[in-house]
Protein backbone atom coordinates (compact mmCIF):
# COMPACT_ATOMS: atom_id res chain seq x y z
CA UNK A 1 0.00 0.00 0.00
CA UNK A 2 2.96 2.30 -0.37
CA UNK A 3 1.59 5.06 -2.56
CA UNK A 4 4.26 7.66 -1.94
CA UNK A 5 4.85 7.99 -5.63
CA UNK A 6 1.23 8.79 -6.36
CA UNK A 7 0.29 12.39 -7.12
CA UNK A 8 -3.42 11.84 -6.54
CA UNK A 9 -4.18 13.83 -3.32
CA UNK A 10 -6.95 11.41 -2.31
CA UNK A 11 -4.81 8.32 -2.54
CA UNK A 12 -1.97 10.25 -0.90
CA UNK A 13 -4.29 11.05 2.00
CA UNK A 14 -5.52 7.46 2.17
CA UNK A 15 -2.01 6.10 2.24
CA UNK A 16 -1.18 8.56 4.99
CA UNK A 17 -4.15 7.29 7.04
CA UNK A 18 -3.15 3.69 6.38
CA UNK A 19 0.42 4.44 7.28
CA UNK A 20 -0.59 6.12 10.55
CA UNK A 21 -2.45 3.00 11.61
CA UNK A 22 -0.07 0.38 10.23
CA UNK A 23 3.36 1.83 10.86
CA UNK A 24 5.19 -0.97 9.15
CA UNK A 25 4.43 -3.18 6.22
CA UNK A 26 4.37 -6.92 6.50
CA UNK A 27 7.69 -7.84 8.09
CA UNK A 28 10.30 -9.23 5.75
CA UNK A 29 13.18 -9.42 8.18
CA UNK A 30 13.46 -10.32 11.87
CA UNK A 31 14.28 -6.72 12.69
CA UNK A 32 11.12 -5.39 11.03
CA UNK A 33 9.09 -8.15 12.65
CA UNK A 34 10.40 -7.12 16.07
CA UNK A 35 9.65 -3.46 15.39
CA UNK A 36 6.14 -4.31 14.19
CA UNK A 37 5.39 -6.23 17.38
CA UNK A 38 6.79 -3.44 19.54
CA UNK A 39 4.89 -0.57 17.95
CA UNK A 40 1.49 -2.22 17.61
CA UNK A 41 -0.84 -2.05 20.61
CA UNK A 42 -2.47 -5.39 19.87
CA UNK A 43 0.77 -7.18 19.12
CA UNK A 44 2.89 -5.74 21.90
CA UNK A 45 1.45 -8.22 24.40
CA UNK A 46 3.47 -10.88 22.59
CA UNK A 47 7.17 -11.05 23.28
CA UNK A 48 9.32 -9.98 20.37
CA UNK A 49 11.20 -13.25 20.58
CA UNK A 50 10.45 -16.41 22.45
CA UNK A 51 12.01 -19.85 22.79
CA UNK A 52 10.42 -22.38 20.52
CA UNK A 53 10.07 -24.80 23.42
CA UNK A 54 8.10 -22.24 25.44
CA UNK A 55 5.30 -22.02 22.92
CA UNK A 56 4.85 -25.76 22.62
CA UNK A 57 1.12 -26.32 23.23
CA UNK A 58 1.74 -29.40 25.34
CA UNK A 59 3.81 -27.28 27.74
CA UNK A 60 1.07 -24.90 28.96
CA UNK A 61 -1.94 -26.51 27.22
CA UNK A 62 -2.86 -22.85 26.62
CA UNK A 63 -5.08 -22.98 29.69
CA UNK A 64 -4.50 -19.35 30.63
CA UNK A 65 -5.15 -18.29 27.06
CA UNK A 66 -8.34 -20.38 26.99
CA UNK A 67 -9.49 -18.75 30.22
CA UNK A 68 -8.87 -15.30 28.72
CA UNK A 69 -10.63 -16.29 25.51
CA UNK A 70 -13.65 -17.40 27.54
CA UNK A 71 -13.55 -14.14 29.49
CA UNK A 72 -13.71 -12.19 26.21
CA UNK A 73 -16.52 -14.45 25.01
CA UNK A 74 -18.39 -13.91 28.29
CA UNK A 75 -17.93 -10.14 28.07
CA UNK A 76 -19.32 -9.98 24.55
CA UNK A 77 -22.19 -12.43 25.07
CA UNK A 78 -22.97 -10.78 28.43
CA UNK A 79 -23.17 -7.41 26.70
CA UNK A 80 -25.80 -8.82 24.36
CA UNK A 81 -27.76 -10.35 27.24
CA UNK A 82 -27.83 -6.94 28.94
CA UNK A 83 -29.93 -5.54 26.09
CA UNK A 84 -32.82 -7.78 27.16
CA UNK A 85 -32.26 -8.36 30.86
CA UNK A 86 -33.81 -6.11 33.53
CA UNK A 87 -32.69 -6.86 37.11
CA UNK A 88 -36.18 -6.72 38.59
CA UNK A 89 -37.86 -9.54 40.49
CA UNK A 90 -41.00 -8.96 38.40
CA UNK A 91 -39.26 -9.06 35.04
CA UNK A 92 -35.97 -10.95 35.26
CA UNK A 93 -37.39 -14.44 34.74
CA UNK A 94 -39.59 -13.30 31.85
CA UNK A 95 -36.58 -11.56 30.28
CA UNK A 96 -34.69 -14.84 30.31
CA UNK A 97 -37.68 -16.51 28.63
CA UNK A 98 -37.72 -13.69 26.06
CA UNK A 99 -34.04 -14.29 25.40
CA UNK A 100 -34.74 -17.95 24.80
CA UNK A 101 -37.91 -17.75 22.76
CA UNK A 102 -38.33 -14.21 21.40
CA UNK A 103 -34.92 -12.80 20.53
CA UNK A 104 -33.27 -14.16 17.40
CA UNK A 105 -30.25 -16.22 18.43
CA UNK A 106 -31.04 -15.26 22.03
CA UNK A 107 -30.92 -18.90 23.06
CA UNK A 108 -27.50 -19.24 21.46
CA UNK A 109 -26.18 -16.12 23.17
CA UNK A 110 -27.54 -17.19 26.54
CA UNK A 111 -26.13 -20.69 26.26
CA UNK A 112 -22.80 -19.35 25.02
CA UNK A 113 -22.67 -17.26 28.16
CA UNK A 114 -23.74 -20.14 30.36
CA UNK A 115 -21.37 -22.75 28.96
CA UNK A 116 -18.47 -20.32 28.67
CA UNK A 117 -19.01 -19.52 32.35
CA UNK A 118 -18.86 -23.20 33.28
CA UNK A 119 -15.87 -23.61 30.98
CA UNK A 120 -14.00 -20.68 32.47
CA UNK A 121 -14.31 -22.08 35.99
CA UNK A 122 -12.88 -25.35 34.66
CA UNK A 123 -10.03 -23.82 32.64
CA UNK A 124 -9.01 -21.45 35.45
CA UNK A 125 -8.82 -24.39 37.88
CA UNK A 126 -6.85 -26.46 35.36
CA UNK A 127 -4.56 -23.51 34.65
CA UNK A 128 -3.87 -23.22 38.35
CA UNK A 129 -3.23 -26.96 38.62
CA UNK A 130 -0.87 -26.82 35.62
CA UNK A 131 1.09 -23.94 37.16
CA UNK A 132 1.22 -25.77 40.48
CA UNK A 133 2.38 -29.11 39.14
CA UNK A 134 5.07 -27.49 37.00
CA UNK A 135 6.25 -25.44 39.97
CA UNK A 136 5.69 -22.27 37.96
CA UNK A 137 4.57 -20.46 41.11
CA UNK A 138 8.14 -20.42 42.46
CA UNK A 139 10.27 -17.24 42.49
CA UNK A 140 10.39 -15.01 40.54
CA UNK A 141 6.73 -15.78 39.78
CA UNK A 142 5.35 -15.87 43.33
CA UNK A 143 3.67 -12.47 42.94
CA UNK A 144 1.90 -13.58 39.80
CA UNK A 145 0.72 -16.73 41.59
CA UNK A 146 -0.88 -14.48 44.22
CA UNK A 147 -2.55 -12.42 41.48
CA UNK A 148 -3.70 -15.72 39.97
CA UNK A 149 -5.39 -16.82 43.19
CA UNK A 150 -7.28 -13.50 43.23
CA UNK A 151 -8.29 -14.10 39.62
CA UNK A 152 -9.57 -17.55 40.57
CA UNK A 153 -11.61 -15.97 43.38
CA UNK A 154 -12.95 -13.33 40.97
CA UNK A 155 -13.94 -16.06 38.52
CA UNK A 156 -15.79 -18.00 41.22
CA UNK A 157 -17.55 -14.88 42.50
CA UNK A 158 -18.59 -14.01 38.94
CA UNK A 159 -19.98 -17.51 38.55
CA UNK A 160 -21.82 -17.27 41.88
CA UNK A 161 -23.28 -13.81 41.25
CA UNK A 162 -24.42 -14.75 37.76
CA UNK A 163 -26.27 -17.75 39.15
CA UNK A 164 -28.93 -15.55 40.81
CA UNK A 165 -29.78 -13.46 37.76
CA UNK A 166 -32.24 -15.82 35.96
CA UNK A 167 -34.38 -15.53 39.12
CA UNK A 168 -35.77 -19.06 38.93
CA UNK A 169 -36.23 -21.45 41.85
CA UNK A 170 -32.73 -22.85 41.44
CA UNK A 171 -31.22 -19.36 41.52
CA UNK A 172 -33.13 -18.09 44.56
CA UNK A 173 -32.50 -21.14 46.70
CA UNK A 174 -28.88 -21.53 45.63
CA UNK A 175 -28.21 -17.96 46.72
CA UNK A 176 -30.22 -18.54 49.92
CA UNK A 177 -28.00 -21.52 50.67
CA UNK A 178 -24.81 -19.74 49.60
CA UNK A 179 -25.43 -16.62 51.66
CA UNK A 180 -26.45 -18.73 54.66
CA UNK A 181 -23.07 -20.45 54.40
CA UNK A 182 -21.47 -16.99 54.64
CA UNK A 183 -23.64 -16.40 57.71
CA UNK A 184 -21.91 -19.27 59.52
CA UNK A 185 -18.66 -17.24 59.61
CA UNK A 186 -17.88 -16.05 63.14
CA UNK A 187 -18.83 -12.46 64.07
CA UNK A 188 -18.84 -11.05 60.51
CA UNK A 189 -21.17 -13.78 59.19
CA UNK A 190 -24.59 -12.16 59.70
CA UNK A 191 -23.26 -8.78 58.52
CA UNK A 192 -21.78 -10.40 55.43
CA UNK A 193 -25.13 -11.94 54.57
CA UNK A 194 -26.96 -8.65 55.14
CA UNK A 195 -24.52 -6.67 52.99
CA UNK A 196 -24.69 -9.30 50.21
CA UNK A 197 -28.48 -9.43 50.15
CA UNK A 198 -29.18 -5.80 51.02
CA UNK A 199 -31.86 -7.23 53.31
CA UNK A 200 -32.85 -10.30 55.22
CA UNK A 201 -34.08 -12.49 52.39
CA UNK A 202 -33.16 -13.06 48.77
CA UNK A 203 -35.28 -10.37 47.12
CA UNK A 204 -35.01 -7.25 44.97
CA UNK A 205 -32.18 -5.88 47.08
CA UNK A 206 -30.13 -9.02 46.50
CA UNK A 207 -30.90 -9.13 42.77
CA UNK A 208 -29.70 -5.61 42.05
CA UNK A 209 -26.58 -6.09 44.19
CA UNK A 210 -25.65 -9.33 42.47
CA UNK A 211 -26.37 -7.73 39.09
CA UNK A 212 -24.09 -4.75 39.73
CA UNK A 213 -21.36 -7.05 41.04
CA UNK A 214 -21.77 -9.39 38.08
CA UNK A 215 -21.81 -6.89 35.22
CA UNK A 216 -19.59 -4.07 36.52
CA UNK A 217 -17.64 -4.53 39.73
CA UNK A 218 -16.26 -8.06 39.36
CA UNK A 219 -15.42 -7.87 35.61
CA UNK A 220 -13.60 -4.59 36.28
CA UNK A 221 -11.61 -6.12 39.14
CA UNK A 222 -10.92 -9.15 36.94
CA UNK A 223 -9.78 -6.96 34.05
CA UNK A 224 -7.36 -4.97 36.20
CA UNK A 225 -5.96 -8.15 37.74
CA UNK A 226 -5.61 -9.70 34.28
CA UNK A 227 -3.65 -6.71 32.99
CA UNK A 228 -1.21 -7.09 35.89
CA UNK A 229 -1.18 -10.88 35.43
CA UNK A 230 -0.24 -10.68 31.73
CA UNK A 231 2.30 -7.94 32.40
CA UNK A 232 3.98 -10.17 34.99
CA UNK A 233 3.89 -13.16 32.64
CA UNK A 234 5.84 -11.08 30.11
CA UNK A 235 8.24 -9.63 32.68
CA UNK A 236 8.94 -12.95 34.41
CA UNK A 237 9.65 -14.51 31.05
CA UNK A 238 9.12 -17.95 29.61
CA UNK A 239 11.26 -20.79 30.78
CA UNK A 240 10.12 -23.26 28.20
CA UNK A 241 10.06 -27.00 28.51
CA UNK A 242 12.48 -28.68 30.81
CA UNK B 1 14.88 30.81 84.91
CA UNK B 2 12.55 28.21 83.55
CA UNK B 3 13.60 26.22 80.51
CA UNK B 4 11.58 26.93 77.39
CA UNK B 5 10.43 23.42 76.32
CA UNK B 6 10.53 24.34 72.64
CA UNK B 7 13.52 26.57 72.11
CA UNK B 8 15.98 25.28 74.65
CA UNK B 9 18.11 22.38 73.49
CA UNK B 10 17.32 20.61 76.77
CA UNK B 11 13.59 21.31 76.37
CA UNK B 12 11.11 18.46 76.41
CA UNK B 13 9.56 19.48 73.09
CA UNK B 14 12.68 20.73 71.37
CA UNK B 15 12.32 18.24 68.52
CA UNK B 16 9.11 19.99 67.48
CA UNK B 17 10.96 23.24 66.94
CA UNK B 18 13.25 21.50 64.45
CA UNK B 19 10.41 20.42 62.16
CA UNK B 20 10.75 22.30 58.92
CA UNK B 21 7.81 23.83 57.09
CA UNK B 22 8.07 21.09 54.42
CA UNK B 23 8.04 18.33 57.04
CA UNK B 24 5.11 19.96 58.78
CA UNK B 25 3.09 20.15 55.53
CA UNK B 26 3.98 16.54 54.70
CA UNK B 27 2.88 15.34 58.13
CA UNK B 28 -0.36 17.31 57.88
CA UNK B 29 -0.94 16.06 54.35
CA UNK B 30 -0.48 12.40 55.24
CA UNK B 31 -2.50 12.83 58.42
CA UNK B 32 -5.32 14.39 56.42
CA UNK B 33 -5.18 11.70 53.75
CA UNK B 34 -5.25 8.96 56.41
CA UNK B 35 -8.22 10.48 58.21
CA UNK B 36 -10.13 11.01 54.97
CA UNK B 37 -9.38 7.43 53.84
CA UNK B 38 -10.51 5.89 57.13
CA UNK B 39 -13.62 8.07 57.31
CA UNK B 40 -14.44 7.51 53.64
CA UNK B 41 -14.00 3.72 53.87
CA UNK B 42 -16.19 3.58 56.97
CA UNK B 43 -18.91 5.63 55.27
CA UNK B 44 -18.75 3.59 52.05
CA UNK B 45 -19.14 0.42 54.10
CA UNK B 46 -22.02 2.01 55.99
CA UNK B 47 -23.59 3.01 52.67
CA UNK B 48 -23.72 -0.66 51.69
CA UNK B 49 -25.85 -1.50 54.73
CA UNK B 50 -29.36 -0.25 53.98
CA UNK B 51 -30.92 1.42 57.02
CA UNK B 52 -34.34 0.22 55.94
CA UNK B 53 -35.34 -2.42 53.42
CA UNK B 54 -38.48 -2.49 51.31
CA UNK B 55 -39.06 -6.11 52.21
CA UNK B 56 -42.54 -7.16 53.31
CA UNK B 57 -43.36 -6.69 57.01
CA UNK B 58 -42.54 -9.52 59.38
CA UNK B 59 -46.09 -9.57 60.74
CA UNK B 60 -49.05 -10.58 58.58
CA UNK B 61 -52.70 -11.49 59.01
CA UNK B 62 -53.90 -14.93 57.99
CA UNK B 63 -56.94 -14.60 55.77
CA UNK B 64 -58.16 -18.10 56.61
CA UNK B 65 -60.84 -18.76 59.25
CA UNK B 66 -58.93 -20.19 62.27
CA UNK B 67 -61.75 -22.70 62.78
CA UNK B 68 -60.80 -24.37 59.48
CA UNK B 69 -57.33 -25.17 60.81
CA UNK B 70 -58.05 -28.52 62.39
CA UNK B 71 -56.01 -31.11 64.20
CA UNK B 72 -54.00 -33.09 61.67
CA UNK B 73 -54.38 -30.44 58.96
CA UNK B 74 -51.90 -27.60 59.54
CA UNK B 75 -52.24 -24.48 57.42
CA UNK B 76 -49.27 -24.09 55.09
CA UNK B 77 -48.51 -20.50 54.07
CA UNK B 78 -45.52 -21.27 51.88
CA UNK B 79 -45.11 -17.74 50.48
CA UNK B 80 -44.84 -16.39 54.02
CA UNK B 81 -42.75 -19.36 55.11
CA UNK B 82 -45.09 -20.14 58.00
CA UNK B 83 -47.15 -23.15 59.07
CA UNK B 84 -49.95 -22.83 61.61
CA UNK B 85 -50.50 -26.07 63.51
CA UNK B 86 -53.50 -26.95 65.66
CA UNK B 87 -53.35 -29.62 68.34
CA UNK B 88 -55.18 -30.42 71.57
CA UNK B 89 -53.45 -27.52 73.36
CA UNK B 90 -54.21 -24.89 70.74
CA UNK B 91 -52.39 -23.14 67.89
CA UNK B 92 -48.72 -22.60 67.27
CA UNK B 93 -46.85 -21.21 64.27
CA UNK B 94 -43.64 -22.72 62.92
CA UNK B 95 -41.28 -20.48 60.95
CA UNK B 96 -40.41 -22.64 57.94
CA UNK B 97 -36.76 -21.68 57.59
CA UNK B 98 -34.55 -24.75 57.55
CA UNK B 99 -31.91 -24.39 60.25
CA UNK B 100 -29.32 -25.88 57.90
CA UNK B 101 -29.06 -23.30 55.12
CA UNK B 102 -32.39 -21.50 55.07
CA UNK B 103 -34.60 -23.19 52.46
CA UNK B 104 -38.35 -23.64 53.01
CA UNK B 105 -39.24 -27.18 54.15
CA UNK B 106 -42.41 -28.65 52.61
CA UNK B 107 -45.25 -30.14 54.64
CA UNK B 108 -45.51 -33.90 54.32
CA UNK B 109 -47.73 -36.59 55.77
CA UNK B 110 -44.98 -39.18 55.36
CA UNK B 111 -42.15 -37.45 57.18
CA UNK B 112 -40.55 -40.67 58.42
CA UNK B 113 -40.45 -42.35 54.99
CA UNK B 114 -36.99 -43.62 54.19
CA UNK B 115 -35.42 -42.29 57.38
CA UNK B 116 -35.58 -45.46 59.46
CA UNK B 117 -37.55 -43.63 62.13
CA UNK B 118 -40.76 -45.37 63.20
CA UNK B 119 -44.05 -43.65 62.41
CA UNK B 120 -45.03 -43.97 66.05
CA UNK B 121 -42.05 -41.83 67.05
CA UNK B 122 -43.21 -39.07 64.72
CA UNK B 123 -46.82 -39.34 65.80
CA UNK B 124 -45.81 -39.15 69.46
CA UNK B 125 -44.31 -35.70 68.80
CA UNK B 126 -47.72 -34.08 68.62
CA UNK B 127 -50.74 -33.89 66.38
CA UNK B 128 -51.17 -36.46 63.66
CA UNK B 129 -53.35 -36.88 60.65
CA UNK B 130 -56.83 -38.32 61.03
CA UNK B 131 -55.47 -41.69 59.86
CA UNK B 132 -52.47 -41.31 62.14
CA UNK B 133 -50.13 -40.10 59.42
CA UNK B 134 -46.70 -38.97 60.61
CA UNK B 135 -46.96 -35.26 59.75
CA UNK B 136 -43.89 -33.07 59.50
CA UNK B 137 -41.69 -31.12 57.13
CA UNK B 138 -39.02 -32.13 54.65
CA UNK B 139 -36.50 -29.66 53.27
CA UNK B 140 -36.13 -29.88 49.46
CA UNK B 141 -32.55 -28.56 49.45
CA UNK B 142 -30.59 -31.13 51.47
CA UNK B 143 -33.27 -33.48 52.80
CA UNK B 144 -33.58 -32.44 56.45
CA UNK B 145 -36.75 -33.72 58.15
CA UNK B 146 -38.67 -32.20 61.02
CA UNK B 147 -41.39 -33.59 63.27
CA UNK B 148 -44.64 -31.61 63.58
CA UNK B 149 -43.26 -29.87 66.70
CA UNK B 150 -40.41 -28.66 64.42
CA UNK B 151 -37.79 -30.92 66.01
CA UNK B 152 -35.19 -32.05 63.49
CA UNK B 153 -34.55 -35.79 63.34
CA UNK B 154 -32.93 -36.49 59.97
CA UNK B 155 -30.53 -34.81 57.54
CA UNK B 156 -28.01 -32.02 58.05
CA UNK B 157 -30.25 -29.60 60.00
CA UNK B 158 -28.40 -28.78 63.25
CA UNK B 159 -31.40 -27.76 65.39
CA UNK B 160 -35.20 -27.50 65.43
CA UNK B 161 -37.00 -24.80 63.47
CA UNK B 162 -38.17 -21.77 65.43
CA UNK B 163 -41.72 -20.99 66.49
CA UNK B 164 -43.05 -17.49 65.94
CA UNK B 165 -45.75 -15.51 67.68
CA UNK B 166 -49.34 -16.00 66.59
CA UNK B 167 -52.26 -14.13 68.14
CA UNK B 168 -55.95 -13.49 67.56
CA UNK B 169 -56.75 -10.14 65.97
CA UNK B 170 -59.88 -8.36 67.31
CA UNK B 171 -61.78 -9.54 64.22
CA UNK B 172 -61.10 -13.18 65.04
CA UNK B 173 -58.42 -13.85 62.42
CA UNK B 174 -54.90 -14.92 63.27
CA UNK B 175 -51.92 -12.57 63.09
CA UNK B 176 -48.44 -14.06 62.79
CA UNK B 177 -45.38 -12.02 63.72
CA UNK B 178 -42.26 -13.62 62.29
CA UNK B 179 -40.15 -10.96 63.97
CA UNK B 180 -41.05 -12.33 67.38
CA UNK B 181 -39.78 -15.81 68.24
CA UNK B 182 -41.53 -17.71 71.00
CA UNK B 183 -39.53 -20.92 70.78
CA UNK B 184 -35.89 -21.13 69.78
CA UNK B 185 -34.14 -24.37 70.59
CA UNK B 186 -30.40 -25.06 70.45
CA UNK B 187 -28.81 -28.09 68.72
CA UNK B 188 -29.73 -31.34 70.43
CA UNK B 189 -32.70 -29.86 72.29
CA UNK B 190 -35.63 -32.10 71.50
CA UNK B 191 -37.91 -30.80 74.26
CA UNK B 192 -41.47 -30.55 72.94
CA UNK B 193 -42.30 -26.82 73.36
CA UNK B 194 -45.35 -26.03 75.49
CA UNK B 195 -46.21 -22.66 73.98
CA UNK B 196 -49.81 -22.61 72.66
CA UNK B 197 -52.41 -20.07 71.63
CA UNK B 198 -55.67 -21.09 73.29
CA UNK B 199 -58.61 -20.87 70.86
CA UNK B 200 -61.19 -20.39 73.64
CA UNK B 201 -59.49 -17.76 75.82
CA UNK B 202 -57.83 -16.23 72.71
CA UNK B 203 -54.61 -15.87 74.74
CA UNK B 204 -51.28 -17.65 74.61
CA UNK B 205 -50.01 -19.48 77.67
CA UNK B 206 -46.74 -17.55 77.67
CA UNK B 207 -44.58 -20.70 77.93
CA UNK B 208 -41.80 -19.50 75.66
CA UNK B 209 -38.63 -21.54 75.27
CA UNK B 210 -35.11 -20.31 74.72
CA UNK B 211 -36.04 -16.71 73.88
Amino acid sequence: MNASGSRNPVSKFMSQVWGSIFRHGLPTTDKVAARTALTNFFLHIHPVRVKKSAIRVSYTLCLGGLSFFLFILLTISGLFLMFYYIPSVDQAYQNIKDLEFVATFGLVIRNLHRWAAHGMVITVWLHMARVFYQGAYKPPREFNWAIGTLLLLTTLLLSFSGYLLPWDQLAVWAITVGTNMAKYAPIAGPYTRYIMLGGRNVGQGALIRFYVLHVVALPLIGFILMVVHFWRVRKDGFTGGL
Amino acid sequence: MAVNPYESREGRLHFLAEVTRRQFLLIMGWLGATVVTIFGTAKVLQFMFPGATSEEPQAFKVSVDPASITIGNPLQITAKRTSIVRDDGGFYAVYLVCTHLGCTPNFTTTVTQGTGVADAVASARGERGSQGQPNGWACPCHGSRYFIDSTNFYGPAPRPMDWVDVQFAPDGFLVVDRGKLVVQRTPGDTTPPKWRLDPTTKKDNGQTLGV
